[in-house]
């Protein structure tokens, strides 16, 4: 009941998660394609750059042999030629002829055609090793070995994978965070909404939804369920004026019966068969006054108005109701007796409390077999309190069950049994007004009546 | 100690709109020998009540002009401490928290037997001298009740009683000579502010009776016929 569900139940802070996923596999695959993409477009130049180069260098070689190809090696290993640029000639037992390598290269890694080795170089007067990407092509006898230093490019790599990581977790946690606020606003609204409800559930009905004036759908679906409680408010009111009403004209009448009654009745002769009647017509008028007492009780209960609670012990107050029983069971010889745990605290009010468990005590001495026995058991359940009273009378018919629930619903095999049938109404009506649940079950034979009420109820 | 000094006749206000109730209350309650005054109008009984001293005010609740509770609660702003027994045709739990929160002393609920009005009275009448009457030991004749250790005894004989039959029998015995119904037990010893169908506290009460009266030549506890109980003195002698 209460709205404090776990953060991922929230349907606001999973839709921000997904909202966050799917976010984060477009950016992560936009970035991811545009550093591949680059990765690509320099290394496929470079090697561009060293196929031009070998055509170039061969057709040098074609025009003036190996002192040519020397020749224009050394002049492009001066500083003007090209940046990064890797050469090295060599003869066929693999002694250098020219280029800027000092010697054949240790260390080489292969990939397909393509040689790659690192070399140590010297940046502002310290060495560092710089990444050689190169290609051998036999050229004459020899071997030359034509290369670029991809460092450069392995730094603008390195700046775009950092660029795309960055990226990726920014983007994440931005979303995350935006995420996180909108669902505890969401959360904040759907609470506050929560708690009214609550307070207009156990019979506040003056209270309404709080609103925020944004005129958003959350605020549109309030003022629509304000609308709704006004009107709920108004029959509720009719109703209990009218109930008001009812009562204090059927009592004031009923009251000057009684009192004509009463001075009929003569004081010193009790047992006259004279006055017989008289007494009968009393006791008719005491049964029309319980019958609507319970009346006017279940409708106030079911109307929902306020009622003072406290917290109470359920097994105390069962125990106090059975000794009240005792001596009546005991006389047809049915046990009644009280079972469960120590003490099982509930918030509820305590008379209409007593007179759901009288209610239940009478119904089932009423129905019980002599020697019958009959157990009231209140036990703690899930932080409320599950109350059972089960007897081994007739019980009622599965079918049945639900109807006897409703006022005057008698079972129509016995109408020898004396009682207005409203009894199990104002059980239900005590329960419900406790935010509770009312079973009925099968005892075979007899009757269970289970009234579940929740914790921290209503 | 309990007897009504004819002397000094009790005077009673009530505030009561329904002509008829009110004429079968007033001729009931003076032929008790009370003195009543009555009014049928809310404003009317609210300046009846501030204007003479009254020892006990019945104030109906739904009454034209004013309504009884808020006369409760204006009489004790004033300062007005009479007991007052509220009578009504709201018959809920929490209409009569409500009456006696406003100040009410006792709630009854129509239709009533005059019998149990008539009890209610006595017992407000009576509480006003000799109320928190904290003696630790309460006793009828030769019956004896120790509230510290909880014993009961009859000529000095222990008598065996359970807690809520102690509790049921001291009620009693604080209001010797009283009558008391069975709805002001249910009220006081119960706690239980409605009627349970069965009549249970006649067992209770035979159950009592059987506890402190059986071996003894003169009875204490009495069943006033349409009424209630009482215990009584016996007559000397």
């Amino acid at each position: 009941m209460k709205p404090t569900a776990p953060a991922l139940r929230s349907s606001a802070a999973r839709l921000a998660l997904w909202y966050l996923l799917i976010l984060v596999l477009g950016v992560g695959a936009l970035l991811t394609g545009v550093y591949w993409a680059t990765e690509r477009t320099l290394l496929v130049e470079a090697d561009r750059v060293v196929e031009a180069e070998r055509q170039a260098l061969s057709e040098n070689y074609d025009d003036g042999g190996t002192a040519r190809l020397i020749m224009v090696l050394n002049r492009r290993s001066d500083d003007w030629g090209r940046l990064g640029a890797v050469y090295l000639l060599a003869d066929a037992q693999g002694v250098r002829m020219a280029g800027n390598l000092a010697a054949w290269p240790e260390d080489v890694q292969r990939s397909g055609d393509w040689l790659e080795f690192e070399l140590d170089a010297r940046d502002n007067g310290v060495s560092t090793p710089h990444l050689v990407r190169a290609r051998v092509f036999p050229i004459g006898d020899h071997q030359l070995l034509i290369g670029n230093d991809m460092s450069e490019q392995q730094r603008l790599v390195a700046r775009l994978r950092a660029a795309t990581l960055w990226g990726s977790g920014l983007t994440m946690a931005l979303v995350a965070l935006v995420g996180w606020w909108y669902s505890r606003r969401v959360a904040g609204r759907v609470q506050a909404v929560a708690h009214a409800s609550e307070a207009i559930i156990s019979g506040d009905l003056s209270q309404r939804l709080p609103r925020n004036g944004s005129g958003d759908e959350f605020d549109q679906l309030t003022m629509t369920v304000n609308h709704m409680l006004d009107r709920v408010e108004h029959q509720t009111t009719v109703l209990r004026t009218t109930f008001g009403s009812a009562a204090h004209d059927l009592r004031t009448p009923l009251q000057r019966i009684r009192a004509r009654l009463d001075s009929l009745l003569p004081v010193d002769e009790p047992t006259a068969s004279r006055t017989a009647p008289l007494h009968e017509a009393v006791s008719d008028l005491d049964r029309i006054q319980r019958t609507l007492s319970t009346l006017l009780q279940i409708a106030n209960a079911e109307s929902g108005v306020a009622h003072q609670l406290q917290p109470l012990d359920l097994v105390q107050l069962a125990r106090e109701l059975i000794e009240l029983y005792a001596p009546v069971a005991r006389a047809r010889r049915i046990t009644l007796e009280v079972d469960g745990d120590e003490a099982v605290e509930i918030t509820g009010n305590r008379q209409l409390l007593a007179q759901l468990l009288v209610n239940l005590i009478e119904n089932a001495i009423k129905y019980s077999p002599d020697d019958g026995g009959i157990t009231v058991r209140v036990t703690r359940d899930r932080g409320g309190a599950l109350l059972e009273v089960r007897d081994q009378g007739r019980g009622i018919p599965e079918a049945l069950r639900n109807a006897a629930l409703l006022p005057f619903r008698r079972l129509e095999s016995e109408p020898q049994v004396p009682g207005s049938g409203l009894g199990l109404s104002l059980v239900a009506a005590v329960v419900r007004l406790h935010g509770g649940r009312l079973q009925l079950d099968d005892n075979a034979p007899g009757l269970i009546v289970r009234c579940e009420f929740p914790a921290g109820a209503p | 100690m309990h007897a009504t000094p004819a002397v000094h006749r009790m005077q009673i206000l009530l505030i009561e709109d329904d002509r008829e109730t009110a004429t079968y209350l007033v001729n009931g309650l003076r032929q008790e020998g009370y003195a009543v005054q009555h009014c049928a109008d809310g404003r009317d009984g609210l300046f009846a009540a501030i204007e003479s001293a009254f020892d006990l005010l019945i104030i109906d609740r739904m009454l034209p002009h004013l309504d009884g509770l808020s006369i409760i609660s204006l009489l004790r702003q004033k300062d007005i401490r009479s007991p007052v027994l509220v009578l009504s045709a709201l018959g809920t739990v929490d209409e009569r928290v409500a009456g006696l929160q406003a100040g009410g002393d006792d709630y009854l609920i129509k239709p009533f037997a005059f019998s149990e009005l008539l009890a209610r009275v006595q017992a407000l009448l009576r509480r006003t001298p000799g109320e928190g009457r904290s003696g630790s030991v309460v006793r009828v004749a030769d019956l004896e009740l120790n509230l510290l250790s909880r014993r009961a005894t009859r000529d000095g004989r222990e008598i065996a009683l359970t807690n809520r039959e102690f509790q049921l029998l001291e009620f009693l015995m604080r209001r010797v000579g009283q009558v008391v119904t069975r709805t002001m037990l249910l009220e006081s010893v119960w706690d239980l502010h409605f009627d349970p169908q069965t009549n249970l506290i006649d067992v209770h009460i035979s159950r009592l009776r059987q506890a402190i009266d059986r071996d003894f030549d003169r009875p204490l506890l009495h069943t006033v016929r349409g009424a209630g109980y009482v215990i009584r003195e016996p007559a000397a002698g």
